[in-house]
């Protein structure tokens, strides 16, 4: 029983000051086991918080993000799940699930997670589950300011996942699950 | 060992070589034991057909059942457990520091003893009280006695022989379900929640793409939530109280084979201490888990798990813990930090303690208390939560809760007189010492026998000394 938070695109303190703090008082140390960052946090204060609520941490750069030294993309093996992340700002057309699709065979993950359309989407293909965790604190996007925030919760359970969703809509926290197993046959690779 | 100023059955003969024990007026197997063994004593050759092995006298626990085993003069601390508990009853002879005796004694004691055990224990319906007289004086390690012995004597086996099969059945399956219920992670529980709901057409649409689809969640139960009635937010909040079990159970007992060390027995031996522990505080929220609890279920695991018979070890996880249930009902409040000052807490049966060391003892204990101000908190504070494990080694532990267990006066009565006659025994160094010296000795106990011990305990049981 693996929990992972996946959260981005906050953009703090350009586009948001902080956390919702129905969000806030919902992250507590000590639960999570891994955070993945899609990026655009903007700022090392940012980094810090997000430290102190796991030591497990992985980050990719978004294209605001102050500290360079973050990597483009990153992978990681949780229990029997392959995970990849990225901003998503490289792959053009932005937010395009074939060309996601894509960038997932090339990293060759069962879950890739993504961000900068700052919008929720949990999508399968054949090469697997792309999961976008949209911004922790509804900043605008390049497309629309009409932004909730969202972030992603998801809980690794041998070869099942469960996504827990939450959603800040009208003020209120809303969390939906979403269910999936990765088959024991892996994909055809060649 | 002489001691002067001191009463005469502290001075006893028993414990002299050879001689017929003239000590006291007690049970008249005393004096046969004693005439018995100074026949053995004189005749000085291995001619005891009692078992077949050849000059096995610091050896009472080759049996007549088990193969006979060589003996093993010292205690082999990190051999494995069969081991370990031949040795241990070796030890308890070779230990005899302060009186040089025959070893020969104890021997025919033992194995008659052990006769009259198993006798009681094949009877169809058991004599409790029969059971405790004999099983005062020390059980055998070996055919798995002390583990049967020491059920009946917590009250987990029933007196009628059979009712076995079906209590501990019952007691059994019980204790599975603990389990289920408690020890169960809540991505567990969402999944078997969820089995009773899903359809099975998922499998049908795992082949195709598309947008995955959002499902309720139940009663908002999921990872983050803060609700009191929450799954998740209850095994949070137990986290702590496991992983302090887990540091506990790691640290019991690293000398022995038994429970520490890299091999897979031992895991799997922590991995049912912890499993206990984690139950019982799940069940008793009012007390949950307090350090110290790990040394109590140590021994009785310890025991119920070497059993020789295969079926009762294989279940020895859920007899140890209602016997550990059982064992601690008496001293759960010595655990509750709240009832320190009360009437039952541990400050209360401290002073009883005392009281009774002045009752015995009024030298000691006036210059204890009151000439070097060694308050009996700094010593006894451990010897009677702990249930003096922490004071004699594996061994000879198992030796005093033997006694401990099977005293009808009760366990917490007869720890009492135990720690007295163990402040006694030690009454000429404490009596020369000062505060500090006095504190060291107390809080690192110096080896003694055991039965010498106990013998001195059961004698401050009648009437104060002369």
């Amino acid at each position: 029983m693996v929990l992972v938070l996946a959260i981005g695109d906050l953009h703090i303190p350009h586009r948001a000051a902080d956390l919702p703090p129905k969000f806030k008082s919902m992250l507590v140390p000590g639960k999570i086991q891994h955070i993945i960052c899609t990026g655009n946090l903007c700022i090392k204060e940012v980094h810090d918080y997000l430290k102190s609520l796991c030591p497990d941490l992985h980050i990719t750069h978004g294209e605001y993000d102050e500290d360079s030294r973050y990597p483009e993309t990153k992978t990681l093996s949780i229990g029997q799940f392959k995970l990849g992340i990225c901003h998503g700002h490289q792959v053009i057309p932005w937010g395009d699930l074939d060309s996601l699709a894509m960038l997932q065979r090339q990293l060759d993950v069962d879950i890739l997670v993504t961000g900068h359309t700052h919008q929720f989407k949990a999508y399968k293909h054949e090469g697997g589950v792309v999961i976008n965790p949209g911004s922790a604190t509804g900043a605008y996007s390049s497309f629309t300011y009409d932004v909730n925030p969202s972030f992603v919760l998801m809980d690794i359970d041998g070869l099942r996942v469960v996504v827990y969703v939450y959603e800040l809509i009208d003020g209120e926290v809303k969390v939906d699950k979403i269910d999936f197993k990765k088959t024991a046959t892996t994909r055809s690779s060649n | 060992m002489v001691k002067k100023k001191v009463p005469d059955w502290l001075n006893s003969s028993l414990w002299a070589t050879t001689t017929s024990s003239s000590s006291s007026a007690d049970d008249d197997r005393l004096q046969r034991y004693s005439s018995k063994h100074s026949i053995i004593a004189d005749t000085a050759t291995p001619t005891e057909p009692l078992d077949g092995s050849p000059v096995p006298v610091s050896t009472p626990a080759s049996i007549r059942e088990q193969p006979p085993r060589p003996s093993k003069p010292e205690i082999k601390i990190k051999d494995k457990d069969k081991d370990s508990r031949n040795s241990v009853s070796s030890n308890i002879n070779n230990n005899e520091e302060d009186n040089g005796n025959s070893v020969a004694g104890p021997s025919a004691e033992d194995i008659s003893r052990q006769a009259q055990l198993l006798t009681e224990l094949s009877k169809k319906v058991v004599n409790i009280r029969e059971l405790r007289r004999i099983a005062s004086q020390g059980i055998p390690d070996g055919a798995g006695i002390r583990s049967k012995v020491w059920k009946l004597l917590l009250g987990y086996l029933p007196a009628d022989r059979s009712l076995w099969s079906s209590e501990l059945a019952k007691k059994r399956s019980q204790y599975k379900h603990f389990k289920e219920e408690l020890l169960i992670n809540p991505s567990e529980i969402t999944r078997r929640l969820e089995k009773s709901t899903v359809c099975e057409n998922d499998e049908a649409k795992s082949e195709s793409s598309g947008m995955l689809s959002r499902s309720q969640i139940t009663h908002g139960e999921h990872p983050l939530s803060l609700g009191k009635t929450s799954i998740w937010n209850q095994f949070f909040q137990d986290a702590e109280i496991m992983e302090q079990i887990d540091r506990d159970v790691k640290r019991t007992h690293p000398d022995l084979h038994f429970f520490s060390g890299d091999s897979s027995f031992a895991k799997s031996n922590q991995e049912a201490l912890k499993n206990i522990l984690i139950v019982f505080a799940k069940l008793n929220p009012g007390i949950r888990y307090v350090q110290g609890m790990n040394e109590i279920l140590a021994p009785l695991f310890y025991v119920f798990r070497n059993d020789p018979d295969e079926e009762m070890a294989a279940c020895s996880e859920a007899d140890t813990f209602f016997c550990f249930v059982e064992l601690l009902s008496g001293f759960r409040d010595h655990f509750c930090q709240q009832l320190d000052n009360s009437v039952v807490g541990i400050r209360s049966t401290i002073t009883k303690l005392s009281q009774l060391l002045k009752e015995h003892d009024e030298e000691l204990w006036r210059h204890l208390e009151v000439t070097t101000k060694v308050n009996p908190q700094f010593y006894a504070f451990r010897w009677i939560t702990l249930l003096l494990t922490q004071e004699f080694n594996f061994a000879d532990c198992l030796h005093i809760w033997d006694t401990l267990l099977s005293d009808p006066e009760g366990p917490q009565e007869t720890l009492l007189r135990i720690c007295c006659a163990m402040l006694i025994l030690i009454r000429r160094r404490l009596l020369a010492g000062d505060f500090t010296s006095n504190l060291k000795l107390l809080q690192n106990y110096p080896p003694t026998n055991i039965s010498h011990l106990l013998y001195v305990a059961n004698k401050l049981r009648a009437q104060p000394s002369g």
